[in-house]
């Protein structure tokens, strides 16, 4: 019998995603660096967006490797890439008819709701991940990553909170709650894998 | 909790990932449990004595 309890070394995603990170901040600065504004920034935010593509098809081959995949969490993938594009594409055309129409009353609700559709579709593919994971290993350490990055989520908010109250530090738009929580959902990702769990 | 699933994979010559195979979960789970990190749930510890046609105490020990 093979001693397969030992872990298989793979380091692409984390590659993948280390590009992704430095690629969406690079461009970010450098476009704030620029003095781009609306949509020009957007639109050059979306050749680092392609990476998601590598980085999903890396973590999947990573999870086959691992043997710590299953069919939900191929869908819950292909939902994350559904979910980013949207994003995407919804802040676009947001910030783009905001820029040309400068709409007002019930058009502008619309047009500000808009890119917090495809996060509530997030949300939601998250909960049917939940629902739809069968293998209960798998399903349970996710649940425990996802409420790690609550915890993150919810010290820094509250520290952050606090501090911008006291005028400490400037004000941060709440819709960074999801990438903070998603900061602390990988850290906890990275911590399982490092003790092997 | 402590068990005795490498040793009656062993017995049968499967590997991790012909265990998850037959118990329809990941090789992660299979090695979780057989390493003691996770206790699985009742119905995957019934599913597990009925793999190995023996009864869930013969598998699971008590620490």
């Amino acid at each position: 019998m093979a001693d397969d309890n030992a872990p298989v070394a793979n380091h692409a995603p984390l590659l993948w995603a280390l590009a992704f990170v430095v690629a969406m901040f690079g461009t970010g600065f450098g476009a704030r660096f620029a003095g781009l504004d609306g949509i020009w920034t957007m639109i050059v935010m979306l050749p680092p967006m392609l990476l998601l593509i590598p980085l999903i098809r890396s973590t999947e081959r990573s999870g086959n490797l691992a043997g710590c995949t299953s069919p939900a969490l191929k869908r819950y993938n292909r939902r994350g890439l559904i979910w980013s594009f949207s994003y995407v594409a919804a802040l676009f055309f947001a910030v783009s008819v905001n820029d040309w129409l400068k709409p007002e009353g019930p058009l502008l609700w619309l047009i500000a709701v808009l890119p917090a559709l495809p996060i509530i579709y997030f949300v939601w593919a998250l909960y049917r991940y939940l629902v739809e994971e069968t293998d209960e290993y798998l399903k349970l350490r996710y649940a425990i990553n996802a409420l790690f990055g609550l915890g993150f989520l919810l010290i820094v908010g509250t520290v952050w909170g606090f501090l911008e109250s006291f005028k400490v530090v400037p004000h941060v738009e709440s819709w960074m709650v999801v990438p903070v929580w998603a900061i602390g959902l990988g850290v906890a990702q990275i911590w399982q894998r490092m003790r092997g769990a | 909790m402590k068990n005795r699933l490498k040793v009656l994979r062993a017995e049968r010559d499967w590997s991790q990932g012909d265990l998850a195979e037959r118990l329809e979960v990941s090789r992660q789970s299979v090695n979780a449990i057989e390493t003691g990190k996770y206790d699985p749930s009742l119905p995957l510890a019934f599913r597990i004595a009925d793999l190995f046609e023996l009864r869930i105490e013969d598998i699971f020990l008590k620490d």
